[in-house]
């Protein structure tokens, strides 16, 4: 599944800069359990990080990478001595690619650091399908993954109809 | 008529006006969601800072959950239990005398680690987590030792030393790795964190938990006893840093409910700082490294301090900005 990464069409033009708040309701916890997932840290240090662990990225997709220049980060907290003489726990990250415009929130956990990862992952994510759309592989993963749980349903449907069936062809049995 | 005046009087006399605005609501009809939008209200009625985080925070604790869209949907629907009701209105109070929500919940999370954060100890702030970052990043020495050996001055909860340790490879932790704090009160809360991580309890790290390097109030253990352990890789530390006349200046969260020692570092706001230093050349190994979280305006004044001590065999290497574009980390090596 492994694609290169074809070269990048420019963006459409856009009226408005347009705003992506994360829908998903809950998080997967158990994927942050302390070693199970190899953490990557931010910007500029994390050169080293960064590399190590994209080679161990498991998923079969090639996105392409961000680049830290196009991006604009904000951040609720504030602005204030910071360090030790700031105690605030709005960890709210709001971060905007510059050349599509497309601006991603995220304030899924307690720790600004990851947040400000998974605001990178998401809109990683979300560039891919802005740039390739049908084509995206995340878009074809997303409507394999639809098209599998209604699979599923249509299988437990008809497993309850048969056994319905079943049911009621025994009772019409002993009535007899 | 009369008894009812009796009966609202006992309601009031050990109350606040807070609670009688609580009984005034229809607790049946009180979903999560209500309850985040009352309390903001409340809070922002008194001007407490992150009205709407804090009460989301608390409400979203109260029912189990991290954050407050971490609620599962089959809760956020229904209405609250009466427990869960007073628990909520009980620490509303707390966060209404200004208390930090991260020692109201008695928890706070570290990257991904969940820690315990009970007074005294110090809350880690966002900037350390990308101390830890940047430990790991620059700290060739730490990677590339067969047996890396970290000293962390100053611990608190334990939060940089529990990161590190769940990302050093394997065959280093948790062995190699020395931590000096120097208040033993806040041990138990820290032993607790590093239970809660899977740390064994009976390694022998737990040993060197009360040397005794810069309380004033102790006479200081000589860092000879850090000898046995052999020389150091790495010396990382968030010493206290504020200078003590911005002390004054701290919000009431942090100036009542924090420990100062983990904050006043002296009229400059080195006085650790310098302790590190004068320390690190004896503890370390050569091309040992430190890294130092402090204020913006210390790099500066450490390079001139550098200059005029050169009997301290350290050279700065960088300084680096935190997420806020401000200078906040040194890194210094042993020359």
């Amino acid at each position: 599944m492994v694609r290169t990464p074809g070269p990048c069409r420019p963006p459409p033009p856009m009226t408005a800069p347009s705003i992506f708040c994360l829908v998903k309701g809950r998080l997967p916890w158990k994927a942050w359990i302390p070693g199970r997932r190899e953490m990557k840290f931010l910007y500029p240090w994390t050169s080293v990080i960064l590399s190590q662990a994209a080679e161990k990225k498991n998923d079969s997709f090639d996105l392409e990478e961000l680049q830290e220049t196009d991006l604009e980060e904000q951040f609720v907290r504030g602005h204030g001595p910071g360090g030790q003489a700031t105690n605030k726990t709005s960890n709210c990250v709001v971060l905007k690619h510059i050349p599509s415009g497309i601006v991603v929130k995220c304030h899924q956990t307690r720790s600004l650091e990851i947040n400000r990862k998974k605001a990178r992952d998401i809109l990683q994510e979300k560039i891919d399908v802005f740039y390739k759309g049908q084509n995206s592989d995340i878009l074809k993963q997303r409507e394999e993954l639809e098209r599998k749980k209604q699979e599923k349903r249509k299988k437990a449907r008809e497993n309850l109809e048969r056994k319905k069936l079943l049911k009621e062809k025994q009772l019409s049995e002993e009535g007899n | 008529m009369h008894k009812t005046s009796i009966m609202l009087r006992r309601l009031l006399v050990n109350v606040t006006p807070f609670w009688v605005h609580q009984r005034g609501l229809r607790t049946r009809d009180m979903t999560p969601g209500l309850l985040v939008s009352h309390w903001q209200k409340v809070f922002q009625d008194h001007q407490i800072p992150d009205a709407q985080d804090s009460s989301e925070i608390l409400v979203s604790h109260a029912l189990g959950a991290k954050t407050f869209r971490l609620i599962p949907p089959a809760l956020s629907q229904r209405p609250v239990s009466d427990h869960q009701l007073q628990r909520i209105e009980r620490m509303g109070q707390q966060r209404l005398q200004r208390v930090p929500v991260q020692y109201i919940i008695e928890e706070w999370d570290f990257l991904d680690m969940t820690l315990l954060m009970r007074p005294p100890v110090f809350i880690p702030r966002p900037e350390t987590e990308e101390l830890v970052g940047l430990v790991l990043a620059d700290g060739h020495n730490l990677l590339s030792s067969w047996e890396p050996r970290i000293l962390e001055v100053g611990c608190g909860s334990g939060a940089v030393s529990l990161a590190l340790l769940q990302r050093l490879p394997q065959r280093s932790a948790p062995r190699g790795t020395l931590r000096v704090c120097h208040l033993s009160l806040r041990v138990s809360s820290r032993i607790e964190n590093f239970l809660n991580c899977g740390f064994n309890c009976s390694s022998d790290i737990y040993q060197v938990f009360l040397f005794c390097l810069f309380n004033p109030s102790h006479p200081p253990d000589p860092p000879e006893r850090l000898r046995p352990f052999g020389l150091i890789d790495t010396i990382v530390s968030n010493p206290p840093y504020i200078f003590t006349s911005d002390m004054s200046q701290l919000d009431p969260e942090i100036y009542r409910y924090e420990d100062h020692t983990a904050l006043d570092g002296g009229p400059d706001g080195m006085d650790v700082i310098k302790g590190i230093l004068r320390l690190a050349p004896r503890l370390l190994k050569q091309d040992g490294d430190v890294f130092l979280e402090g204020d913006p305006r210390h790099p500066e004044m450490l390079s001139q301090w550098l200059t005029r001590n050169p009997s301290v065999q350290l050279r700065l290497i960088s300084t680096v900005r935190d997420f806020c574009k401000k200078q906040r980390f040194v890194h210094l090596r042993r020359s």
